[in-house]
């Protein structure tokens, strides 16, 4: 009888405190590629979100604790929806960060039927600023780096021929049509592009067109372990033309591959080193917590949650509820927000503006900064 | 030149794929188990060689040994203490295919944990081609894996012909009962055969490390050409497992001769259509009446 009671007792209590836990924390959600070839990426945002979770928590920003719920989209449009149903419909989160082309336009629908705000700091296929005003993206897209890479290595290298090698995928398609687009305008030409299956891991016979495409530069549109292997089985067999890429070559094990050295890619420009007070704290412990530099999706992932904390802060301040339509009025209504890389606004269709940098892989982790083009 | 180029590729690569197919199809020739998780056989034999060449320091035939060492224990295994009990309690085809499918998750996982979801490759001048002739590329790991690709199916044929656990394996694909009959396990020779079959794939497994990397997933695309491989060879030919793995490898790089390369891929599954359709018992298969 005694520990019947007392199993009632013990049974009550933690329900009691598992409610005021749930009612004291806010939470967002997080579709990443937490399993599969592209997990790496989603250890890389969880770094970002992670701490800026951490900060906001540490500043008591908010009326209650942040937390994130993270779901694993295996960076695969399927497993995407199904987590941001989860995300949406069981959860009940208002802001849901989002990665990749493809899972990002599945989610999409589903954000706007539901008024649920997501947010994209790692895809960069051009499409994704027309996905409804409940789609948002904190990283500049493939049409702003597509052409600040084409500008640089045509007119301050001089290089005239590209060939593309491209994941069959809406983000290489993306790149593909910019590359289309951009090069000649600037007096220089695609001579071929050749597309990969996702799954596909031997390049040998890419890199035997590829040298007989006799180009300047090869352009690479992959991402996660691909596009170490396509720029590994590229180099080894014989293709010494100028490697470039977007913001995917940002992670941390390409910058520190052999064959990538001297590879150049572009990003957002954020001067790490500025003494900003948003983004020195951020290098600085992100830094002390790694003890390595951030790259540009850590920072993508950081500003992500830091806008949901701004504007959930601004709404909480006029004691309205947390949801994605008061989100979205809020977003309307904020001019500037402060983020890592300094004062930066929104677009009309949702998309952050930021100018764009061109960096040469050179091994220390985060690349060289070779030129700053503003974004078109 | 693209021509010879594409084809010194696909010899390479079809080597590669020759070997694993034949693992996988001694292992279900001999057994019938349909052993999915052959994919990660060759992602632990891969991961083990990288470990222990580049985290430990090791010299390379120790690192070759690491891997050998830990494909056929991780086969033997599987086979004691998964496959056998399904079996013993008379578990269906598709019992044995579901576990194995979800061991080849767990490792794929498993591999993510210990050594990180990212990309790996062993770092060695051997991958690195130099121009033989004009516009023609050939690196030393080319020339090995045929090479080793030749001596593995001459030691394998030998071995299948002339030793009696050969000659067993060889019997308990055609009668397991008459195995029974003659005072041989099956059981023990199941083993052997998971033993055989799992070495088989840490050729491939060190030339993937080596020349294209690897990463956590990399079983999968191996498991799809054993299994393609097994299907367009005939079912339970080890020759014909070898020939068809050879022959997709070939394919693969020479469809780009003339097509686009997103072809690469798709060429595999047009020829196992093609066979499915116009030749079902394969290269070397016996035609069955069900």
């Amino acid at each position: 009888m005694l520990r019947k009671t007392l199993s009632a007792i013990a049974f009550a209590i933690g329900l009691a405190s598992a409610a005021s836990v749930q009612a004291d924390d806010i939470e967002i959600g997080a579709v990443f590629p937490l399993s599969g070839p592209n997990a790496t990426y989603g250890d890389i945002f969880m770094s970002g979100a992670e701490l800026a979770a951490r900060h906001i928590n540490e500043d008591g920003m908010l009326s209650g604790d942040l937390k994130i719920l993270y779901e694993d989209s295996q960076a695969l449009p399927q497993q995407g929806v199904v987590a941001m149903n989860k995300l949406v419909n069981v959860e009940g989160v208002p802001y849901v960060l989002s990665a990749f082309t493809g899972v990002s336009k599945a989610i999409s629908t589903l954000a706007q039927r539901s008024q649920t705000v997501a947010v994209n700091g790692g895809g960069v296929g051009p499409d994704l600023a027309e996905l409804g005003e409940y789609f948002w993206n904190v990283i500049p897209l493939a049409n702003n780096e597509v052409g600040a890479l084409a500008k640089y290595a045509v007119e301050d290298l001089g290089h005239k021929r590209f060939t593309l090698v491209y994941v069959d995928d809406p983000l290489g398609e993306s790149i593909l049509n910019e590359l289309e687009k951009t090069l000649p305008p600037l007096g220089a030409e695609l001579v071929e592009s050749h597309s990969v299956a996702a799954s596909a891991q031997q390049f040998s016979g890419v890199a035997a067109r590829v040298r007989s495409d006799n180009p300047d530069v090869v352009y690479v549109a992959s991402y996660g372990s691909q596009q170490l292997q396509i720029v590994k089985q590229l180099r080894d067999n014989g293709v010494k033309a100028q490697i470039a890429s977007y913001s995917a070559f940002s992670v941390p094990e390409l910058q520190v591959q052999d064959e990538a050295q001297g590879a150049l890619f572009t990003t957002q420009s954020i001067e790490w080193d500025s003494e900003d007070p948003v983004t020195k704290r951020f290098v600085d412990d992100y830094k002390a917590e790694h003890d390595k530099n951030p790259t540009s999706y850590i920072a993508n992932y950081y500003n992500a949650v830091r806008v949901f904390a701004l504007l959930a802060q601004a709404l909480e301040a006029q004691d309205k509820e947390l949801t994605g339509a008061n989100l979205l009025a809020q977003r309307k209504a904020t001019d500037t927000f402060d983020l890592v890389g300094g004062e930066v606004s929104f677009q009309e269709n949702g998309t952050l503006l930021a100018p764009i940098q061109v960096l040469e892989v050179d091994g220390s982790g985060s690349g060289k900064v070779v030129s700053v083009k503003a974004s078109d | 030149m693209l021509f010879l180029q594409l084809l010194a590729n696909g010899l390479q690569v079809g080597a590669i794929y020759a070997l694993t197919a034949a693992g996988f199809s001694l292992i279900f020739g001999s057994t019938k188990i349909f052993h999915f998780a052959h994919g990660a056989t060759f992602a632990i034999a891969a991961y083990l060689f990288h470990f222990a060449l580049a985290g430990l320091g090791l010299h390379w035939t120790f690192a070759v040994a690491v891997s050998a060492t830990s494909a056929v224990v991780f086969g033997v295994l599987l086979d004691r203490f998964m496959y056998a009990p399904i079996q013993r309690h008379e578990g269906s085809f598709f019992t044995v295919f579901v576990a194995s499918f979800g061991i080849g998750i767990v490792v794929q996982n498993l591999l993510g944990s210990v050594f990180g979801r990212g990309f790996m490759s062993v770092a060695t001048p051997l991958s690195n081609s130099v121009e033989v002739m004009p516009g023609l590329y050939l690196s030393p790991l080319n020339g090995l894996a045929i090479v080793s690709a030749i001596i593995c199916f001459v030691a394998l044929h030998f071995f299948l012909t002339h030793t009696f656990v050969g000659k067993g394996l060889r019997a308990l694909s055609e009668n397991p009962e008459l195995v029974r009959t003659f005072g041989l396990s099956p059981r023990r020779l199941s083993t052997y055969a998971f033993a055989l079959g799992s070495l088989l794939v840490v050729p491939g497994a060190i030339f993937t490390a080596a020349g294209t990397g690897i990463n956590p997933a990399v079983g999968h695309h191996v498991m799809l050409i054993s299994l393609a491989a097994t299907i367009v060879g005939g079912i339970g030919s080890l020759r014909g497992a070898a020939c068809a793995g050879l022959l997709i490898g070939v394919a693969e790089n020479l469809a780009m001769w003339k097509l686009g390369t997103q072809w690469s891929e798709a060429i595999t599954f047009a020829i196992l259509f093609f066979f499915i359709i116009f030749k079902p018992s394969g290269f070397f298969g016996r035609a069955t009446v069900s």
